[in-house]
C-alpha cells in the first residue's frame, strides 16, 4: 500500500516530509485536505492530528504526524530500501552531530527565518496587514548572528556535518521561502560558506524538484 | 573514561540530560561552568558550544551539545548497556509515536510552560522584574488548550505512549518548575489523566532524585 501524505505544498512542514520522501526514493501520494478550516473538524482532530495540523502520514494502518517525527520514522523504516541515500548515519557519533544540527535548526535558525517569512509572505495574505519593519529588523539581526556561527561551522564542508543529512533537509523549506525574497537573500549570499551550502542544497535533484512543486 | 556533563541543575535543558543519564544508569560527572558569563568566552564557543549554551556532554574525545541531541546519542549508544530501561523502543512504529510526542512537547507544550516559568521563576532572579500577569494569563490559556488534548491522549495510559519513554523525560524539567508554583499546579491537577501521568513521573526514583538535585 502506497504511503499517503496529507498536507499542503505551501506548508513548510509538509515540504520537509516531501523532500525526505523524495531523497529516500519512497513512493507516496500527496492528498491535500479539503481546506485549512477542515483541519479543525472533529473528525480530523480525532483521527488525523489532535492539534489540527498538517502534515499527517499514513503507512498502511500506521498513522504518524509532526513533520520531524515523520521524517525520523521514514529514515528508520526505509533508509537504504529504495536507494543508497543516508540521512541519519549508522555511526552513533556522526548521528549525534546530525541531531545536534537538527536542534540548532529548531532552536536558533527557525525562529528568525519564520519571522521574516511570516511578515513578508503571510501577513498580507492571511491577516491583511503590511510587513512590520521593526519585526523584520529584529529578525534579520538575530539571523545574522546565527548565520555568523554557521559560516564558521561550514568551513571546509559541503553540508552541515560534511555529508548530506537529515539536518540539511530540515533547514530547506524555511530557507527556500526567505531566500526567495530578494531583499533578504543577502543574508546567505554574503557569507561564502553559507552561500556554498545553500547552493549545494538548491542544486540537488530531489530538492530542486520539491521546490518546483511548491512553486507550481 | 567517565562521561562529563557541563551545565547547571536549574537549567531545564541540563536537567533533561541528567534524567536521561540516570534513567539509563550511565555513570557521569557533573561540572558546572565557572559562571554564566564563561559561556560566552572564545574558548567555550570554539570548543564546547558554538552558540554559548549549556548543556554540553563530553564522552572521551567526543563533544556533543543540545539537550535533545545529547539524549538521543545516549540512547543510541548506551540503551540496554547498564540496565533494561527502554527510552526509544526498537519497534519502528512505537519509536515513531515517541518522536511524535517529542515533537508535541517542542512545538506546543514547551512554549506556554516556559512563558509561565519565565515570569514566575526567572523574571525577578535574572532580570530584576516582577512577573507580568498578562504573559502569565496567556501562558495559562495556551497551556490549558494543550493539556485538554493531552487529557484525551492519556486516556487509559500511564505514560504518553503507554510505556515510559524519552518523550516523558523531555516534558519533565519545565513541568517540574511550573507545577511547583502553587498558583499553577491546578492546570495538571484538574485533569485526572494528566494528574495521573505527572504523578507517575515524579514518583519514578531517577526523576525524584533529579528533581531533588535542582532543589539543592
Amino acid at each position: 500500500m502506497t504511503i499517503k501524505l496529507i498536507g499542503f505544498l505551501i506548508s513548510t512542514s509538509t515540504l520537509r516530509v516531501i523532500i525526505c520522501l523524495k531523497e529516500l526514493g519512497i513512493p507516496y501520494e500527496l492528498e491535500p485536505p479539503a481546506s485549512f478550516q477542515s483541519l479543525k473538524d472533529k473528525d480530523y482532530i480525532a483521527n488525523k492530528h489532535p492539534f489540527g495540523r498538517i502534515p499527517v502520514l499514513f503507512d498502511g494502518d500506521f498513522r504518524i504526524n509532526e513533520s520531524r517525527a515523520i521524517c525520523r520514522y521514514l529514515v528508520s523504516k526505509y533508509q537504504g530500501k529504495y536507494n543508497n541515500t543516508i540521512l541519519i548515519p549508522n555511526d552513533v557519533y556522526k548521528a549525534g552531530l546530525v541531531e545536534q544540527f537538527i536542534s540548532y535548526e529548531s532552536c536558533y535558525y527557525d525562529s528568525p527565518v519564520s519571522q521574516i517569512v511570516s511578515q513578508e509572505l503571510l501577513a498580507k495574505k492571511f491577516w491583511g496587514k503590511d510587513p512590520d519593519p521593526e519585526v523584520l529588523k529584529e529578525a534579520r539581526k538575530n539571523l545574522n548572528k546565527v548565520l555568523d556561527v554557521y559560516e564558521k561551522l561550514l568551513e571546509g564542508k559541503e553540508y552541515l556535518v560534511g555529508e548530506f543529512s537529515l539536518a540539511d533537509i530540515f533547514h530547506c523549506p524555511g530557507t527556500n521561502l526567505a531566500y526567495g525574497i530578494v531583499t533578504h537573500s543577502d543574508l546567505w549570499d554574503n557569507r561564502p560558506n553559507v552561500k556554498n551550502w545553500w547552493n549545494n542544497l538548491c542544486n540537488r535533484d530531489t530538492i530542486k524538484k520539491s521546490f518546483e512543486e511548491y512553486r507550481a | 573514561m567517565t562521561i562529563k556533563l557541563i551545565g547547571y541543575p536549574i537549567s531545564t535543558p541540563t536537567l533533561r540530560v541528567v534524567i536521561c543519564l540516570k534513567e539509563l544508569g550511565i555513570p557521569y560527572e557533573f561540572e558546572p561552568p565557572a559562571s554564566f558569563q564563561a559561556l560566552k568566552d572564545k574558548d567555550y564557543i570554539a570548543n564546547k558550544h558554538a552558540f554559548g549554551k549549556i548543556p554540553v556532554l563530553l564522552d572521551g574525545d567526543y563533544v556533543i551539545n543540545e539537550s535533545r541531541a545529547i539524549c538521543r546519542y545516549l540512547v543510541s549508544k548506551y540503551q540496554g548497556k547498564y540496565n533494561d530501561t527502554i527510552l526509544i523502543p526498537s519497534d519502528v512504529h512505537k519509536a515513531g509515536l515517541v518522536e511524535q510526542f517529542i515533537s508535541y512537547e517542542s512545538c506546543y507544550y514547551d512554549s506556554p510552560v516556559s512563558k509561565i516559568i519565565g515570569q514566575e521563576v526567572f523574571a525577578k532572579k535574572f532580570r530584576g522584574k516582577d512577573p507580568d500577569p498578562e504573559i502569565i494569563k496567556q501562558g495559562r490559556e495556551d497551556l490549558s488548550k494543550v493539556l485538554d488534548v493531552y487529557e484525551k491522549l492519556l486516556e487509559g495510559k500511564e505514560y504518553l505512549i503507554g510505556e515510559f519513554s524519552l518523550a516523558d523525560i523531555f516534558h519533565c524539567p519545565c513541568t517540574n518548575l511550573a507545577y511547583g508554583i502553587a498558583a499553577h499546579s491546578d492546570l495538571w491537577d484538574n485533569r485526572p489523566n494528566v494528574k495521573n501521568w505527572w504523578n507517575n513521573l515524579r514518583n519514578r526514583d531517577c526523576i525524584k532524585k533529579s528533581f531533588e538535585e535542582v532543589k539543592n
